[in-house]
């Protein structure tokens, strides 16, 4: 199974500058699906999924700006208490280590999609389907 | 094989050399006392006579001459000849204060082609070669130095001036230029662009430069060989003493040099202004001894630097200058350490970083603040905010290995510090705002 693969961009902490990334996608018909904004004193890290991969990296290096391209997993999970939990219980039993996750639309009102950076996604997306949690592939993700 | 603009002085015998600057320095030495009431002054305070310099073993007798001297002298103060024979003036930047002025007879001009033409020759410069001077002209003595120096050698001149970078590549390109004049901070740029638009350094026929008028590091100097395709040789000079051309880089590219039949330098000590022996670190100082107009004796530059003396393996004889420290202009005291912008520059670029940075330095709370915004690398990206930060302590380590001190390191965009088509802005002290 094909995990999605997410876009991240470094953005300096200045008035304007996530401004610019967007008009840049907005400018090129791109569709975001998820997106995520790390902060630290000194620059921002944006972590997107559009809904055109090579495009949009293709786009945001033409402009200059630093892009690295990183496989996640992405999970979609019933809107009730207690689904994250098992989730992340999933992983945790395996010994998976998260680096960040962060939550996004998804395609019904009835469930909720995350995404997860891990460090090993192999043993991750494993794990997740044997506990039979759904993941979302690049495709399912653009066609929400 | 090695070329010589003037074998006779270049690789004169230290004994022709003496007696000759000690001829010049003593009929100096009265032009400039009978003609500089500023000087003569200063000689009758300290008791000194032109009769008491019978050489150059006597130049310590002699008065210092500093750059509040000349700025309290502006501006005809330091003038040693009658305006109607002055053809030319040119000034200082003004980076470090209120402007210098410097006068220039035809004579003195025709000196100081000379010297530019000795180094564009030690460049492995001649007749057939096509000469992109991309300093800029006017006031500046970069561009009129080396333009001059280039119409003596007879190269092809394109005088190009700095800036329109597209426009100094096409003529690079179209005209084939052979040799590169400007700053180094310039030719890092230029050679950044060329990589953008996709031309190698193959496609160029470029295979010297000559780079001067702010320090710049050895790492800094195999980068831009590198992006350009060329071999990179150091030049150096002071407005106040002619321009580029007091100093030149050989073939051996291990310091400059000096055109002393022109220039007796001097290293002393910066705090007692006592004389130091040849190799010992200290501040460069310069008695002009064939200007005319503007014959400066004893000029304190507050470069920092040592001489070596003995023949070089380019078979010049004319004493040899190490690349400056840094000006005593550009060293900043943090926290009572000496820090020099050079030193950061070389870990920048050990470290993989591009030499384009902005050091800040306040005062916060009575203690000073180092804070260094550097531009990340494309190549080291990572998602991750741990793996980012763990880049700025790495290199904040580096530079505190260096200076001893702890300095704030902050990643920007690649680019996003604004690059320099003349003289660099690296360094903005807040300090002095508060005091």
């Amino acid at each position: 199974m094909a995990n999605a693969r997410q876009i991240s961009v470094f953005v300096d902490n200045r008035p304007n500058q996530l401004a610019g990334v967007m008009r840049l996608i907005k400018d090129k018909g791109i569709n975001v699906r998820a997106l995520s904004l790390a902060d630290t004193k000194d620059f921002g890290i944006l972590r997107l999924i559009a809904n055109d991969t090579d495009k949009t990296v293709d786009t945001l290096k033409e402009a200059g700006y630093p892009v690295t391209v990183t496989e996640i997993v992405a999970i979609s999970i019933p809107d009730t208490p207690g689904q994250l939990s098992r989730a992340l219980d999933v992983l945790g039993g395996e010994g998976v280590n998260l680096e960040y996750l962060y939550a996004f639309l998804g395609k019904s009102d009835k469930s909720v999609s995350f995404v997860i950076r891990v460090d090993d996604v192999e043993n991750a997306s494993a794990a997740l389907n044997k506990a039979g949690i759904i993941q979302l592939t690049e495709n399912d993700i653009s066609e929400m | 094989m090695e070329r010589y603009w003037n074998q006779e002085m270049e690789c004169a015998s230290p004994e022709v050399m003496k007696k000759l600057q000690d001829e010049r320095l003593v009929a100096q030495v009265k032009h400039v006392y009978e003609n500089v009431k500023y000087y003569r002054d200063l000689m009758d305070e300290k008791g000194v006579k032109p009769e008491d310099i019978k050489g150059t073993e006597d130049l310590r007798k002699l008065p210092f001459l500093s750059k509040a001297d000349l700025r309290d002298a502006y501006p005809f103060g330091l003038l040693a000849k009658p305006l109607s024979e002055c053809v030319r003036i040119h000034s200082t930047s003004g980076t470090t204060g209120r402007r210098v002025v410097a006068f220039y007879t035809q004579n003195d001009i025709d000196l100081w082609d000379e010297c530019c033409a000795r180094a564009i020759t030690a460049a492995g410069g001649t007749n057939e070669d096509v000469c992109q001077v991309a300093y800029g002209f006017g006031l500046f003595t970069g561009g009129a130095g080396l333009n001059g120096g280039s119409h003596t050698v007879g190269c092809l001149t394109l005088p190009m001036s700095s800036g329109n970078t597209d426009r100094q590549i096409q003529f690079m390109q179209d005209l084939g230029a052979t040799i590169l004049c400007c700053t180094p901070s310039y030719a890092a740029y230029i050679g950044e662009t060329i990589h953008e638009m996709g031309i190698s350094p193959d496609d160029l026929k470029l295979k010297a430069g000559i780079f001067g008028a702010e320090p710049w590091t050895e790492e800094m100097r195999r980068s831009i060989e590198k992006s350009l395709g060329i071999k990179a040789y150091d030049i150096y000079g002071l407005t106040e003493i002619s321009g580029p051309g007091v100093a030149f880089e050989c073939s051996e590219q291990n310091g400059m040099h000096i055109n002393e039949d022109n220039f007796i330098a001097e290293i002393i000590d910066p705090e007692t202004g006592e004389p130091l022996p040849d190799g010992e670190v200290g501040e460069l100082v310069f008695t002009s001894i064939t200007k005319e107009a503007f014959p400066l004796l004893r000029y304190r530059t507050r470069d920092l630097c040592r001489l070596t003396r003995g023949k070089c393996s380019c078979g010049r004889t004319l004493v040899k200058m190490a690349k400056p420290m840094g000006r005593s202009d550009d060293m900043m005291i943090i926290r009572g350490v000496n820090v020099f912008p050079s030193q950061i520059e070389t870990v920048l670029i050990e470290q993989g970083y591009s030499p384009n940075y902005l050091i800040e330095v306040d005062r916060v709370n009575n203690s000073d603040t180092l804070d260094i915004s550097v531009e990340m690398n494309p190549d080291q990206f990572s998602d991750k905010v741990k793996d980012m930060q763990k880049q700025e302590r790495e290199l904040a380590e580096a530079i505190k290995t260096m200076l001893g001190i702890n300095p704030k390191v902050h990643l920007v965009s690649p680019k996003s510090i604004t690059r320099s088509e003349g003289k660099a802005v690296r360094v903005i002290d807040r300090r002095k705002l508060h005091d």
